[in-house]
């Protein structure tokens, strides 16, 4: 029975450090892929320590961990003396309240969070900003507090009463008296709370993925982020190195408590207390740090003269400098240093209108799709640009200028264009299926088709696949594709967006759908996959657009970027990266001619005629779309 | 004797509508060793509380050396405490906890380090500076408590249930060593106990606390010999309580007969409480006895047996050093002085007769084991 | 009374929390009572639940099991730590803590490594000759995705109730004759109730909320009621609906809290610590 009991517990342990175990593996993994480990290599903590946004990631997370844990376990313990003070009937409600944070589901703490500070700070005082550094540092003091009080609640209860009554006895008078006696008492508790609360801050997704806007990222926000793209192995190095840290710290504390443990048992001498001292200093050490971070950040937070321009763009739709390209952001910050950028991704259109539409945060540039752009200009969600500090504007084709989506040239200079078409792989896809659309719904391969996680390209396929105009207002029309769609899910593995990068390349699904530009990058990592445009049914031809939204702050810095990246010579660096075709036609100059004369990235005019844009859909309508969409998927 | 250091007047005391201090009046003189004893919940804690400065009194003033002291804080009060399971600080040595006062009133190192040397051998603890308080019995426990509340010079240390956690040996010696100090000391004790005992051997003055009043002031020998109702006299010793009527000055009768008494001073026919006590009881043949009584149980106590005597359908308790078995029959005699009177009070009828004598033992050894409030 | 001057210290924690749990409740009643078009008073959102009823029976049937089966593999190892010597069970303890310290999405996307098709398990199961099967994107996918996330969850309130059962009691029950099994189900069962319940409600209420183990380990048939807030806020662009989820989310929370404290002595801050 025991031995069973022991066996049993083994594999448990096991059980909870496999994957902890697969990604430290990973970490020294010289391949990319997680699955394969193709050699040992150090390399990628030399990475880690290279890529200074990751670090400041983590410098972002340690701050507000630290400054949260900080100030919930001073607030917290003054507190918890209170509510101890309190009436048993008041301290029982006090409790009550307490336990909300604890028993409520994350979501509902990180979703209630932050509809009452877009509420209040963007509808009650209209701040353009109402999701800050500040907003999500409220949102961890108060998940961090209860921690804290439930920690130092029972060590409160378990002291003997007398002993602050003896102090004030011998003289002190009630606030000495608590520092003297009764915070030597609760102190294990403090620590321990202090401890929980710092490493549920550091590790704290939900609630900060709620809460946070786009100016201060934790590291946790921004990995889920990047789980969607081929996960950088850098990250497991980073996770190996905080692994390592967090069960250092874990130890440390443990030993000390044994040994302080066996003092109270064993020890005569004069050095008894060394336990609580190191417990003291302990607690010294975080608070210093934490007042040196906070500081730091607020000596580095007021500094005027560095203008910061808010960039929120797709992912993987900027060169970054990976694989020897340019790095465009530096670049653009080496020539104009006092601009600093700050970047963030979305993975679809639909998304960056969310947060753009729910308030709360300020973005200076955006580049949405030419549907979204009419879109936004209709709801007033975008500022016309000022032309005379875009210069390089004229290299724009002039088969870009007067879209639909912008017919005066207001709001919008064309970033890329491209065209949606099936990615799959060769080697497991019979060429003879691939035939149109309908290949996305071929039950042979069940399980191993992708499709678009956003509503209008998911309506766009099944259009053209029924034959429907994909800008039509046709209610009828749209259920229909609805139905379509729903059919279409028994064979799909997943609904996606920029996930695809990783499972398409390395082969978990066959089939997707993607943006032409992005398929070219990953053939490049896989050359088994293919590009398929299905010319007869028709397909979307895309133009993205650089726009500066209602809420951007600093105007003038965006447009210096637009400018910036429509130099033709920046242009062709940045696109040889990304992958798209870029609509300056000086640029191609520059390009490799392979990628020129590629169709898939600069299809022919022949082609082009079969593609249609997406254009504005009435505003019930794009509503009556998504709210389809969302039950297509939540069937 | 020496002058009076505090009074309490008209104390009451109420938690959540509950009464636990009624009316209290009380005086404490310099130099004095007092108790206050009574039963679980009867109030002396709170009481010794109040005076420490850890409670404010509902109604009623505390006045000390002349002045009211009600608002004053214990921090400020010339007075120290030594408490229940001490309350010594887990954190420090045996020194750094004598001269935790000493480092708060910011005296120089060389005096605290000359008082403290100066209590720990008062306290006999020299040697032990640097123990860690868990690793002292809790004798020594007991003593660093003393020293470190009488370090600091007070003018009346209050003692609450010192002794309560030591074992009995240790209490005894504890006893002793508590009135040698408080005598080499010079200073005013208010000790609180619910040991009958402890309080007749140690103290000046006792006063017998019940229900939140004061039962009865007085030296250890009148408190004993002259308890004045029966509470009082149940409380402190063994008593046997008889109701009787007082017939006249010093003629009391109970048990259909009448007795001479020393006692004067009540209505003609009042009915009184007789208090016996059970050692003063002279066990006699039956024909010679003013009363006769079956032998129903015998205890044998070491200096003495306790028998259990059936008069008439009432048990009486006698300690005795002659052995007398079960079920034999003898008579008693009662001495004048034997006998005491007491006025009917709202006791009267609650204590006396011995047939529930295993149940109250066991209350009795209950109630020592309990810690008040 | 004789602590009100301390008392006092709690007053800026009180209107702390009031404000920034109570109100922030107040205002996701607020925005699930109106129009996200027209900001009008309207029980349209609460009318549009009807569609999500079958998610939230999903989602808390996913969560049950995942809280059974926590509570089977999890008591053997809270009961086994319980009988180490103090050293070792600190030692363990700390070793049950600490994944739930390490981030939970990348310890996700280990066990998506591992299951999918072409992951580690595959290969290996391809590699020995028996070949590929579906492990991800399945139903036990998720419910395994659950379970290793929260079982740490279920073990440390177990283990903290059954370390406090006194061993005399197991000594009284084999005194009046129980064999082992029978003091198991007699005396140490019914008094580690109040963990199995704490237990059970601390792995219930993260799995029933979880978005990113089912997006993750789940396919297209697996959403879950939290997939389905994240999305209304952000991708559907419809933070009025997602508060009437998030409600209905909350107050099922609230009901299965309150039966469990209603069968359970609620200890507070026993959970944890």
């Amino acid at each position: 029975m025991k031995k069973t009991n022991r066996i049993f517990t083994v594999l448990i342990f096991i059980f909870l450090y496999i994957p902890m175990a697969v990604l430290v593996l990973a970490s020294f993994n010289t391949g990319k892929d997680i699955t394969d480990f193709e050699g040992f290599t150090f390399q990628r903590y030399v990475e880690l320590f290279q890529d200074e946004h990751l670090l400041k990631l983590l410098g972002n997370s340690l701050l507000i961990s630290i400054l949260a844990s900080a100030i919930a376990t001073v607030f917290g313990t003054v507190a918890a003396v209170g509510i101890h003070g309190l009436k048993p009937k008041m301290r029982k409600t006090v409790m009550t309240l307490t336990n909300i944070p604890m028993t409520n589901p994350d979501i509902v703490t990180g979703v209630s969070l932050s509809l009452l500070f877009v509420f209040v700070g963007t509808k009650m005082l209209g701040q353009r900003d109402s999701l800050t550094f500040w907003t999500l540092l409220i949102a961890h003091i108060t998940f961090n507090l209860p921690y804290v009080i439930l920690n130092v609640m029972p060590k409160l209860n378990q002291m003997d009463v007398s002993l602050t009554d003896a102090a004030m006895d011998l003289g002190c008078t009630p606030v000495p008296a608590f520092f003297r006696v009764t915070l030597h008492e609760i102190l294990p508790g403090i620590v321990t709370g202090a401890i929980m609360a710092f490493t549920m801050s550091l590790d704290d997704f939900v609630i900060s993925y709620f809460v946070s806007g786009l100016d201060f990222v934790t590291l946790p926000v921004e990995i889920y982020s990047y789980t969607k793209k081929p996960i950088q192995p850098r990250v497991y190095a980073m996770f190996t190195l905080l692994f390592a840290l967090i069960f250092v710290l874990m130890l440390t504390m443990n030993l000390l408590q044994l040994r302080s443990d066996k003092n109270k048992t064993e020890r005569r001498g004069k050095t008894i207390t060394k336990g609580q001292r190191y417990f003291r200093r302990l607690a010294a050490l975080v608070c210093l740090l934490a007042l040196l971070a906070g500081t730091g950040y607020l000596a580095f937070g007021t500094r005027q003269e560095i203008i910061t321009l808010n960039i929120y763009n797709w992912g993987q739709y900027i060169a970054d400098g990976s694989d020897g390209s340019m790095e465009i952001v530096k670049a653009f910050e080496e020539k104009y240093p006092h601009i600093k950028v700050n970047y963030s991704t979305y993975d679809s259109n639909e998304i960056m209108y969310s947060k753009l539409s729910n308030g709360g945060i300020t973005v200076d540039l955006i580049i949405p799709s030419d549907y979204m752009i009419a879109r936004m200009i209709q709801e007033d969600m975008l500022l016309p640009l000022d032309f005379d500090n875009i210069p390089n504007y004229q290299y724009i084709d002039e088969s870009f200028k007067n879209t639909a989506y912008d017919p005066e040239n207001k709001y919008s200079v064309p970033y890329t264009w491209g065209t949606v078409g099936i990615l799959y792989n060769t080697k497991y896809v019979d060429e003879a299926d691939v035939t149109g659309w309908e290949l996305l719904w071929n039950e042979k391969y069940a399980g191993k088709i992708l499709m678009f996680g956003n509503s209008r390209d998911a309506f766009g396929i099944a259009q053209y696949l029924l034959g429907y105009d994909v800008n039509t207002t046709d209610r009828a029309e749209l259920d229909a594709c609805a139905e379509k769609l729903k059919e279409q899910k028994p064979v799909l593995q997943q609904y996606v967006m920029d996930e695809i990068f990783a499972t398409m390349e390395n082969e978990e699904a066959w089939i997707a759908p993607y943006y032409a530009g992005d398929c070219l990058v990953m053939m490049e990592n896989n050359e088994n996959l293919a590009f398929y445009l299905p010319e007869e049914q028709g397909f979307n031809l895309f133009i993205d657009a650089m726009c500066i939204p209602s809420c951007a702050q600093e105007k003038e810095a965006a447009e210096l970027f637009i400018n910036f990246l429509c130099d033709p010579e920046i242009s062709a660096a940045n696109m040889d990266w990304v992958g798209y075709a870029t609509p300056i036609s000086e640029a191609k100059q520059y390009l490799d001619p392979e990628t020129v004369s590629d169709p898939v990235a600069y299809p022919g005019d022949e082609t082009l005629v079969n593609g249609t844009n997406f254009t504005y859909l009435p505003e019930d309508i794009s509503r009556y779309m998504e709210s389809l969409f969302m039950e297509v998927r939540n069937d | 004797m020496s002058k009076e250091l505090i009074r309490l007047r008209d104390l009451t005391m109420e938690f959540d509508g509950e009464r636990i201090l009624d009316g209290i009046n009380l005086y404490f003189n310099d130099h004095e060793f007092l108790t206050l004893l009574g039963p679980s919940g009867c109030g002396k804690t709170t009481t010794l509380r109040i005076i420490g400065g850890f409670l404010k009194p509902t109604s009623g003033t505390v006045t000390f050396d002349g002045k009211v002291i009600n608002d004053v804080p214990p921090y400020k009060r010339q007075i120290n405490t030594v408490f229940q399971r001490y309350a010594l600080f887990p954190h420090l040595d045996v020194y750094d906890n004598i001269a935790f006062g000493l480092k708060v009133a910011k005296l120089s190192k060389d005096e605290i380090d000359r008082r403290v040397n100066e209590m720990l051998e008062i306290v006999s603890l020299k040697g032990y500076e640097n123990r860690r308080i868990d690793n002292l019995s809790g004798g020594q426990q007991q003593r660093v408590a003393i020293a470190r509340a009488l370090v600091n010079r007070p003018k009346v240390l209050l003692l609450d249930e010192p002794l309560a956690a030591l074992d009995l040996r240790l209490r005894k010696d504890m006893q002793n060593e508590l009135k040698r100090i408080q005598q080499a000391m010079g200073i005013t004790f208010i000790y609180v106990t619910h040991d009958q005992e402890e309080a007749l051997s140690m103290s000046d003055t006792v006063v017998v606390m019940d229900k939140g009043r004061i039962q009865q002031i007085g030296r250890p020998e009148d408190i004993y010999n002259e308890p004045k109702n029966a509470f009082v006299a149940d409380f402190i010793g063994e008593s046997n309580i008889l109701d009787g009527v007082m017939l006249a000055d010093y003629k009391v009768r109970f048990f259909g007969r009448t007795f001479e008494c020393v006692d004067s001073g009540f209505a003609p026919n009042e009915p009184v409480d007789v208090v016996i006590r059970p050692e003063d009881i002279d066990i006699v043949p039956p024909s010679e006895g003013h009363l006769v009584g079956t032998v129903t149980s015998v205890t044998f106590k070491g200096l003495n047996y306790d028998i259990i005597v059936e008069f008439k359908g009432f048990k009486w308790l006698i300690q005795t050093t002659d052995f007398h078995a079960a079920g034999s029959t003898i008579g008693i005699r009662l001495n004048p002085e034997d006998i005491h009177i007491m006025h009917k009070s709202d006791y009267s009828g609650m204590f006396g007769d011995y047939s529930s004598y295993s149940a109250e033992y066991d209350e009795l050894t209950e109630d020592a084991g309990d810690e008040e409030e | 009374m004789k602590k009100n001057n301390s008392a006092l210290l709690s007053t800026p924690y009180i209107l702390w929390m009031v404000a920034f749990t109570l109100i922030p409740l107040g205002v996701v009643v607020y925005y699930a009572l109106t129009d996200p078009a027209t900001g009008e008073f309207t029980w349209g959102n609460l009318r549009d639940l009807n569609q999500y009823w079958g998610v939230l029976g999903q989602s808390i049937g996913y969560s049950l099991v995942s809280a059974l089966i926590c509570l089977l593999l999890g008591y053997p190892v809270a009961y086994y730590i319980a009988h180490r010597s103090p050293t070792a069970q600190k030692m363990l303890y700390m070793l049950v803590m600490l994944p739930m310290c390490m981030s939970f999405l990348l310890r996700t996307l280990a066990w998506v490594g591992l299951l999918q098709d072409t992951g580690i398990i595959n290969d290996f199961l391809a590699f020995i000759g028996v070949g590929r099967i579906q492990l991800i994107r399945t139903p036990g996918a998720v419910v395994l995705g659950m379970v290793y996330n929260y079982l740490p969850y279920m073990i440390l309130p177990l283990y903290a109730t059954i370390v406090k059962i006194d061993h005399r009691l197991v000594e009284a029950a084999e005194d009046l004759g129980c064999s082992g099994v029978q003091v198991f189900g007699r005396v140490i069962l019914p008094l580690s109730v109040p963990g199995i319940l704490s237990g059970i409600t601390m792995v219930f209420v993260p799995a029933v909320s979880t978005f990113y183990i089912s997006q993750k380990l789940g396919g297209t048939d697996t959403v879950l009621i939290g997939d389905v807030i994240e999305r209304q806020f952000k991708q559907g662009n419809n933070p009025n609906l997602g508060a009437a989820l998030s409600l209905v989310l909350m107050i099922l929370v609230f009901i299965c809290t309150g039966i469990m404290n209603r069968f359970g002595s609620d200890e507070e801050g026993g959970v944890i610590a």
